[in-house]
């Protein structure tokens, strides 16, 4: 290296100080940096400049100010009171909560669907490997937004009128207003149930922790995941039943020409629902068998040699494991279903993207303050899980030698 | 003599019947113990009822020649499907509601674009990267002089018979590599007469050569007029492929650059792309969408109109670049520092060890991500139909409002989503095919 600069350097060197200002690689890296800097300002500059042009040029305003004003619209499916004077603030709120119920609503299905379509793929049975297969290919090859829609229109929207409404159980109805369910009404005493699971769940995961801590120490082995569960599920129910059942359900049933009662979601929401824990079981099923495949062999001979029993061989050697490598990509598949619940817009369920985005710049014209907020909140949701990710591969990257 | 024992193996035992053929796969994989049978006996049942469901909806029970949706109904109801309106529907499906008379120009397209990537697959040629890249830099001109139509400036025509010439070029590369095993300017060079001239003299006939074709290229296209088709026409199938061709060719070099400029060691340089990269991966492709169909208005100086097909794909594309440049950077990542201290220790510079040492490493690991992210950029192209596109999607969606097809919303997406599926599998397919191929010795 050394060498072939000195043999250059006669040759090239340059008379003119500019050229040579342009040799030396750090001033050229701060020539460059501020020329960028510059451009970016300008573009940027030239944007607000249109921008306020235009806006003054249309009447419209960039301030936050409208967010007290009544919004002046319904809306079809709330969490949280809301009738159609209340404020644009309170249609942002209404938007996010209906986002996040989707979001985790999916998540948890498309947790459980995913699963079980992965262990099936790895399965040594010849047809169910080559069913869920096809399950995953089917659904990963086909478009989201065209699946949500054809359940939409295709199914939920296609269903009986409430008089010939389909009853899954009792008190679970399907019909094309949408889904019912009965409702948990609390009574007097159910405070003491909810503190008392509380404290149970404190409980074991104190247990949990000690247990750890012993087998560590001690090597002996405590049940502590069997008790814990026996501890969570037992004592609430006892206090619940000590009490004399202080929850009561409130059933949904047919009056005149609908179901009153209960809760019930719109068939929009259904279809949602199905679609997205659907197509991202499919993802998270790929995900789950390479996080077990990617245990090698040697792993489980070895738990074999050691005589670990089987459940031992799954908890401490393979889940471990697959867990580092199943993980991140888990959290970022969590994370897209949090995005993509935003196609909600195209079957009409009033998630954030729908009512904010659409309805409410329609109706108020302040584009601006809207895209900023819708966006904020996506960057936050992203951020914090981001966060949350760093954190976990901190702690479960390989200790190597 | 007689008594010397010879050593005569008997012939092998067959293996037991249980083990092999039919019966032993059948044991093997399907019947090896109670509950595992259990689990095919139900599998075979679930495949069973629903193949035989679709089949009989799809098939033996659809109606295949009606002339409205009510008379499929009082035919066979729901238990079969309606054909007919799809049939109706498919040419908009396709080209969407481009003159029926100038359907021939998309054709011609796609043909072209299939005939300059031909030579890709053909084994003897030698100049396959050239011939890849002129494919995707320079045909987009032909395509969208096919596609738009209209007037055309010096500077369109001058592309236009570029593209006209790079087109000539790569057959004649392809014919004369395959069939005389020399570059198409040694042969020129040889059919002048002046193999054994100095390089000067051969570089300016080539160059003629070329001019040559250039010319006649601009006489050819200056005679040429196609009549102006609006983007408010284009829709289908054609939409959603130039919607996402444009995004793959534009995300691909983007997302490099993107994700170069996040890993430099530049402050300024490395937070501008990273707050570019993590805003547009952070936020849903709708609100995107959105925020361009609603702003970009606003943004442009005043008077400059901004077609709503454009405002869509600039939405696509720097959404695409953004995701393709984490990919990417998750390629240079895998690169080990030898590799850079090696380029190094040669004298390399950046842009040297960059483009001949680490993006052919990266960019190689990483195809199948890449040809993933192509997958789903080609299957979020349907999002567009929320800002008001009629791409295939919507075009699907459309039969069932029209008043003659009143609520039949099935069978079109039945159809769609198998045209979705033959695009998305084949891609998926090619490239674990090319990953394959391109495999070299890293592992074991």
């Amino acid at each position: 290296m050394a060498l072939s600069t000195e043999a250059a350097t006669p040759k090239s060197s340059p008379s003119n100080p500019l050229s040579r200002m342009w040799r030396d690689a750090r001033i050229r890296a701060i020539i460059l940096q501020v020329l960028t800097l510059v451009g970016v300002i300008a573009f940027f500059g030239w944007l607000v400049m249109n921008t306020a042009y235009n806006l003054s040029q249309r009447n419209m305003s960039a301030g936050f100010g409208f967010l007290d004003v009544s919004a002046g619209f319904g809306i079809g499916f709330t969490l949280v009171e809301y009738q159609e004077g209340d404020s644009y603030l309170r249609v942002f709120y209404v938007g996010i909560l209906n986002t996040l119920l989707v979001a985790v609503v999916a998540i948890f299905l498309a947790t459980v669907l995913g699963l079980i379509v992965g262990l099936a793929r790895l399965s040594d049975n010849w047809l169910i490997g080559k069913i869920a297969r096809c399950y995953v290919e089917l659904l990963r090859n086909t478009p989201l937004l065209l699946q949500i829609i054809a359940w939409y229109f295709g199914v939920f929207n296609l269903l009986p009128r409430p008089k010939q409404s389909i009853e899954l159980a009792e008190g679970f109805v399907l019909n094309n207003r949408g889904f019912y369910l009965p409702a948990p009404v609390p009574e007097a005493g159910f405070n003491i149930v909810l503190i008392t699971f509380a404290a149970a769940v404190i409980f074991a995961i104190g247990l949990y922790r000690w247990s750890t801590v012993r087998l560590d120490k001690t090597g002996k082995a405590f049940p502590a995941i069997s008790t814990g569960l026996a501890v969570i599920i037992g004592a609430p129910l006892a206090i619940h039943l000590a009490l004399g059942a202080p929850l009561g359900w409130d059933i949904p049933v047919l009056k005149g020409f609908n179901f009153t009662g209960g809760t019930s979601v719109p068939p929009s929401f259904c279809a949602l629902i199905v679609a997205l824990s659907a197509y991202t079981s499919c993802f998270i099923a790929e995900i789950v068998r390479a996080g077990i495949q990617s245990v090698s062999k040697g792993q489980l001979e070895a738990a074999g040699a050691l005589n670990l029993p089987p459940n031992w061989t799954l908890r401490r050697v393979v889940m471990p494991q697959a867990l580092r490598v199943i993980i991140p990509p888990l959290i970022s598949q969590y994370l897209n279903v949090t995005k993509n619940s935003s196609l909600a817009i195209a079957i009409g369920f009033p998630d954030l993207v729908s009512v904010w985005m659409n309805t409410s710049l329609n109706q108020s014209g302040r584009a601006i303050p809207i895209v900023a907020m819708t966006m904020a909140f996506y960057c936050l949701v992203s951020l914090s899980v981001s966060f949350v990710m760093n954190y976990y591969n901190k702690r479960a990257l390989l200790k190597e030698r | 003599m007689s008594d010397t024992l010879i050593f005569s193996p008997k012939p092998d035992r067959p293996a037991p019947a249980e083990s092999v053929g039919l019966i032993g796969w059948l044991r093997g994989n399907l019947f090896k113990d109670v509950p595992n049978a259990l689990m095919t006996i139900l599998g075979a049942y679930i495949a069973f009822v629903v193949l035989s469901w679709v089949l009989n909806w799809a098939i033996f029970n659809a109606v295949w020649e009606a002339e409205s949706r009510r008379e499929c109904l009082d035919m066979v109801g729901r238990s079969g499907a309606c054909w007919p309106g799809v049939g109706v529907w498919f040419e908009n499906m396709i080209y969407g509601l481009y003159p029926k008379d100038k359907v021939w120009r998309i054709n011609l397209g796609f043909a072209v674009l299939i005939a300059w990537m031909i030579p890709l697959w053909m084994p003897k040629v030698q100049s396959k990267v050239a011939i890849g890249l002129s494919a995707v830099l320079i045909y987009p001109f032909l395509a969208s002089y096919f596609f738009l139509g209209g007037d055309k400036s010096i500077l369109w025509t001058a592309l236009i018979s570029l593209s006209l010439t790079v087109f000539v070029w790569v057959w004649a590369t392809a014919l004369s590599e395959t069939f005389i095993g020399k570059s198409v300017g040694e042969v020129v060079v040889d059919k002048a007469g002046a193999r054994n001239a100095d390089e000067q003299r051969q570089r300016l006939i080539k160059r003629g050569v070329a001019l040559v074709v250039f010319l006649v290229a601009v006489l050819l296209v200056n005679e040429w007029a196609l009549e102006e088709v609006r983007t408010r026409v284009w829709g289908g199938l054609f939409l959603t492929l130039v919607i996402s061709g444009i995004g793959i060719t534009f995300s691909l070099p983007a997302g490099i650059l993107l994700a170069l400029g996040r890993r430099s060691d530049m402050p300024v340089i490395s937070m501008l792309c990273t707050a570019f990269i993590e805003l547009f991966r952070s936020v849903p492709l709708i609100t995107i969408l959105f925020m361009f169909n609603t702003m970009l208005p606003l943004f442009m100086p005043q008077g400059v109109e901004v077609d709503q097909l454009l405002r869509a794909i600039v939405a696509v594309c720097l959404f695409a670049a953004a995701y393709m440049a984490e990919v990417i950077r998750g390629g240079l990542q895998a690169i080990p520092k030898g590799q850079f201290e090696a380029a190094a220790s040669l004298g390399l510079g950046y842009w040297q060890t960059t483009t001949q040492i680490v993006l052919p490493q990266a960019l190689k690991i990483m195809i199948p991500t890449i040809v993933g992210n192509f997958i789903g950029l080609f299957k979020d192209t349907t999002l567009v139909s929320i800002i008001g596109l009629f791409d295939l999607m919507n075009m699907a969606r459309a039969v069932g409002e029209d008043t003659t097809w009143l609520g039949l919303f099935i069978e079109p997406f039945f159809a769609v989503t198998m045209i979705y599926f033959v695009f998305c599998f084949a891609m998926s397919s090619y490239s674990m095919r090319l990953e394959r191929k391109l495999a070299t010795g890293r592992d074991r």
